[in-house]
């Protein structure tokens, strides 16, 4: 093997780097509809995690894409129980604007929970539409995280209709879900010219060459490691980017550096970036 | 463990694309990167120009490459566009195929014992592995209808097959899965543990896809080593042991 990477080394022959942990910005949680997961609750997932270093996942239940009342509960429990591991982002439907707002009163008294997770595919409503002001307002005024998904051409969440909405909300942070899959140079344009904007790998790290254009197009302080668990296998993800042709540095910013960022304001007894933390939460 | 990837390809494709391997030196480059010994190797006309010319330019732009093994396209034998079947096989050993590839949907037949009859009772008893894309449906006709046919599914699972495939791998032994986008966490340790680790092949897809997702998800399964150097190259190297054109 001619990569000569020691954090690839390490991942491929004790599988996991101790001075590199992983912190994963796109997961879900449970059964899905389309598809068989040997492993879909926390005690599977937490296994997926311990053997590959993920120190943290932040999570959307599925139930909550549907139905967010239900699965916002269910993620809420799942974050109590595993408060070190697991983060959540408090699923919206805009399909049912009356619940949007039910969600964010909410928001305040359910530890854990790092912002919002929008699915504009999945809900067929586009990500410019009116039922997501109320959560868009609120992530601008708490400094929260948005995670929405994004695909390339779609008519409800393409990379411009992110590049629409983010300006709009400056102190919002937006997490481009998939990178705008398929649709790379308007997704990475979206991430160049918004400071609020970072790209998602979910699925997206499988395209050979990609990680390295982001690197190079993008840099590599504007992408997050992301696996959709309990979707896809976390060791799949970083052998995509221990085996990009990329620095170590540039690894380690994708794998766990940027989300470190991110995430400080929202974890007790962490420091948070100047200026975060005082609205974090508040009503 | 000694890779030994069954699904590879180089040449430029028709569109734009993040990584394009035009050569097959660049291809061997990007093996020694990864640390995989050998690849069975397709080129990336036989998809977007034509089977012929595929066929040509793998066998031609690998021959000073003993780690790549080319293979080849099937189509209709009716159609006489690689001559007989008697002759088609008589060129797959003469040139060292050692295993074919169906490409319904850019090719555009139908994958099915009134198309291939006369094709796939001659791989049969000769072992020949035809390797298929996820076209579940016309998998199980196929099957079906030879059921002791070699074939490897490749490409399948951006929403984990396995409620297709599972229902396939426990009725015909000779079926068997890369493993290039097979991404479920626990996946490759949940199949292992139901039928064994002879029936999954270390693939990797490149490209489109990344060569060391595939990779790492396997060198890190949670099975025995034995089963991690079966899947990794043994099986396949069986394979093609076994093969006979």
């Amino acid at each position: 093997m001619t990569n000569s990477s020691p954090i690839a080394q390490d991942f491929l022959t004790r599988g996991r780097c101790e001075t590199c942990p992983v912190v994963d910005m796109h997961g879900h949680y449970g059964p899905f509809r389309g598809i068989y997961f040997p492993s879909p609750y926390a005690d599977g997932m937490l296994r997926a995690m311990d053997r590959a270093g993920v120190a943290r996942v932040v999570c959307s239940s599925h139930t909550s894409l549907v139905d967010p009342e239900r699965g916002n509960r269910e993620m809420a429990q799942v974050i109590r129980d595993h408060p070190d591991r697991f983060l959540g982002y408090r699923a919206v439907n805009p399909n049912y604007p009356d619940q949007v707002e039910a969600e964010i009163a909410r928001f305040p008294h359910d530890a854990g929970f790092v912002g919002f997770k929008f699915h504009p595919s999945g809900n067929c409503y586009p990500l410019t539409g009116d039922n997501y002001l109320p959560a868009l307002e609120y992530a601008h005024q708490q400094r929260l995280i948005v995670l929405s998904h994004t695909w390339g051409a779609s008519q409800y969440d393409s990379p411009e209709m992110l590049g629409e909405v983010a300006p709009k909300y400056p102190d919002a942070t937006f997490i481009m879900g998939h990178s705008g899959y398929g649709e790379w140079d308007a997704a990475f344009g979206v991430a160049r010219d918004n400071p609020n904007v970072y790209l998602d790998l979910t699925a997206a790290y499988k395209v050979a060459g990609i990680i390295e254009r982001i690197c190079r197009e993008v840099g590599s302080q504007k992408a997050l490691f992301g696996t959709d668990l309990p979707w896809f296998d976390p060791y799949y993800c970083i052998g995509c980017i221990c085996f990009s042709h990329i620095t170590d540095d540039e690894r380690r910013n994708i794998l766990h550096r940027t989300a470190d960022r991110l995430l400080a304001p929202f974890l007790t007894g962490s420091q948070p970036p100047e200026g975060k933390q005082e609205r974090r939460g508040s009503d | 463990m000694r890779f030994f990837d069954c699904n590879v390809g180089f040449g430029q494709p028709p569109n734009a694309a993040a990584t394009v391997l035009r050569t097959a030196e660049e291809l061997v480059r990007e093996l020694d990167f990864c640390g995989v010994a050998e690849a069975l190797v397709h080129h990336t006309a036989i998809r977007h120009e034509s089977a012929q010319a595929g066929n040509c330019l793998v066998v031609d732009e690998t021959a000073d490459h003993a780690r790549l093994h080319p293979t080849w396209a099937i189509l209709p034998p009716q159609t006489h566009e690689f001559g007989t079947v008697h002759e088609f096989l008589a060129d797959m050993r003469r040139h060292g195929v050692g295993a074919l590839r169906a490409y319904p949907a850019e090719h555009r037949y139908l994958l099915n014992g009134l198309t291939f009859g006369s094709l796939f009772e001659e791989l049969v008893p000769r072992r020949i592995p035809l390797m298929v894309g996820p076209h579940w449906a016309a998998l199980t006709q196929l099957l079906a209808d030879f059921p002791d046919l070699t074939v490897i599914i490749v490409g399948h699972g951006d929403w984990g097959d396995d409620r297709y495939f599972r229902p396939l791998v426990a009725r015909y032994p000779r079926l068997h899965l890369d493993t290039s986008n097979y991404q479920t966490p626990d996946g490759i340790a949940d199949f292992v543990g139901q039928y064994g680790h002879e029936r999954l092949v270390y693939g990797s897809g490149f490209p489109p896809f990344q060569m060391g997702g595939a990779l790492l998800t396997l060198a890190r399964a949670d099975i025995s080593d034995e089963g991690k150097e079966a899947i990794a190259g043994e099986n396949l190297r069986r394979l093609l042991r076994e093969a006979d054109p």
